[in-house]
């Protein structure tokens, strides 16, 4: 059981940027698309999170797992919000008088239940896939293109305190130890005559099954960790602030990647309050896909 | 046994913090390997005692933190890529039961255990809920989504988790406890 980190070096523009300038670029352009549901701003959100999508190089083999998750959990969710929900979506979308394609009446326990699929519905539902997909592209590719050893220099350098970002680094350098441990154990086990694929019994007895697992390498990790405490004491640690071995320096590039952040963010305030902009609607021309007349 | 102040963060909350995570992100993914119980669309997740059982046993910042980078690090070698609010809710959830962690004597106990188990529980619906509600923000659902798809199915499965394993961790943890000497 090896653990492996999906990071790489792959050399590109985003590899060579201050770990710090993309985690700000990232949140700005994040909080400029909370208020917006333009269908035509959700579709640039969608292409600008590409964007960086492509400049990472990542190929499909190695991030299809991550790609069928946020597809799939589309499909539940645009799925709930137009069928269960009967709604289709926030408020906005309750405004705008629906053009009905399919509807049908359901008589549960005494209770009748009509769900329908409307045109709005439809036009929501895909603006909504788009912003999923644009938040999910612009945070997913994070473990392949920034690298791990970095974490805890990039969060102090962001104002973490600075234990905090110890902790995190720390974090990072133990879960290959631990994930040794956790082999060795369930080694162990199975020599014991403890069958971990078998699932049978109640749920709270499958459940408990696990524990022998768990137990032995949660209570050997705290039992290292004293003497982990101890040598950091014996060092001193946390009587001055102290320095990374990594440094992290902006360049000229990193301001650039952090402008692009926040032209997004005072565009997207703009469309909001300057243009009004940010409400959802449905493009006539959407309408005559259905042969419907708005 | 226990530090005067359940906020403080030196040496050894940085350390156990930092245990906490790597166990959390370890055991989120080596479960990948293993067939765990599910009913319907809730699946037990094992590893999210650790996130509670570090809070109740170290303090609500370790257990913070060992349920924020914890979830983290579980993603990251999972390969799902990185879900902030998610992440933040995991972070609550071991917070929130690290509130009774000053009130500890024994943890074996049964009114600790209780109590233990209660604030945990709290700490389940208080992150899944932070994190559940923020979709709204981020996806775009609406709250009946939010909660029948998302915050049911992760607040049922970890609260059921939590209640069957957070006592057992807890008995084991009072012999190493008693014998750490702090």
């Amino acid at each position: 059981m090896l653990v492996t980190w999906k990071y790489r070096p792959r050399g590109t523009f985003l590899d060579s940027l201050d770990p710090r300038s993309r985690w700000i670029t990232s949140f700005l352009i994040l909080f400029a698309m909370v208020p917006i549901w333009h269908p035509y701003v959700m579709v640039g959100y969608f292409c600008l999170s590409m964007t960086q999508f492509f400049l990472s190089r990542l190929t499909w083999q190695e991030t299809k797992r991550v790609w069928f998750f946020i597809i799939f959990l589309i499909v539940i969710v645009i799925g709930l919000n137009a069928i269960i929900t009967g709604r289709g979506g926030p408020g906005e979308i309750q405004r705008l008088e629906p053009h009905v394609l399919w509807e049908r009446s359901f008589n549960i326990l005494g209770a009748t239940w009509t769900p329908n699929i409307t045109v709005e519905k439809i036009g929501f539902g895909i603006t909504q896939m788009f912003r999923m997909m644009g938040t999910a592209v612009l945070f997913f590719i994070i473990p392949w293109t920034i690298d791990p050893s970095k974490y805890g220099v990039t969060f102090s350098g962001m104002g973490i305190p600075y234990r905090f970002a110890f902790s995190m680094d720390l974090a990072f350098r133990f879960v290959p130890t631990l994930a040794r441990d956790f082999a060795t154990t369930v080694d162990s086990q199975r020599a014991r005559g403890y069958e971990v694929e078998r699932l049978e019994g109640g749920l709270i007895t499958q459940i408990r099954r696990v524990a022998p697992l768990i137990v032995p390498v949660v209570m050997n990790a705290i039992v290292n960790g004293e003497d982990i405490t101890n040598a950091m004491d014996l060092r001193c640690f946390g009587q001055d602030k102290r320095t990374w071995i990594g440094k992290l320096q902006y360049r000229t590039r990193d301001y650039f990647w952090i402008g692009i952040g926040v032209a997004v963010f005072l565009g997207a305030l703009y469309l909001n309050w300057g243009l009004n902009l940010e409400n959802f609607f449905v493009p006539t021309w959407f309408y005559g896909l259905f042969g419907v007349v708005p | 046994m226990k530090d005067s102040n359940m906020w403080s963060f030196g040496t050894r909350q940085v350390v156990y913090a930092a245990i906490g995570a790597a166990l959390y992100g370890v055991f989120s993914w080596a479960t990948n390997f293993i067939p765990l119980p599910s009913v319907g669309n809730v699946t037990f997740r094992p590893a999210v005692v650790i996130p509670a059982f570090f809070g109740v046993a170290f303090g609500p910042l370790v257990g913070f933190l060992a349920g924020g980078i914890g979830n983290v690090l579980g993603d990251f070698l999972s390969g799902w890529g990185f879900f902030w609010n998610w992440s933040l809710g995991n972070g609550l959830m071991g917070l929130i039961p690290g509130l009774m962690a000053a009130s500890v004597v024994s943890f074996k106990d049964r009114g600790t255990i209780t109590k233990a188990i209660m604030y945990a529980i709290g700490g389940v619906v208080v992150g899944m809920l932070f994190a559940s509600l923020t979709e709204m923000f981020t996806s775009g659902i609406d709250i009946s989504t939010a909660l029948v798809g998302y915050f049911t199915p992760a607040a049922i499965g970890n609260a059921i988790v939590i209640a069957v394993l957070l006592p057992i961790v807890m008995v084991a943890y009072d012999a190493v406890a008693a014998r750490s000497g702090r």
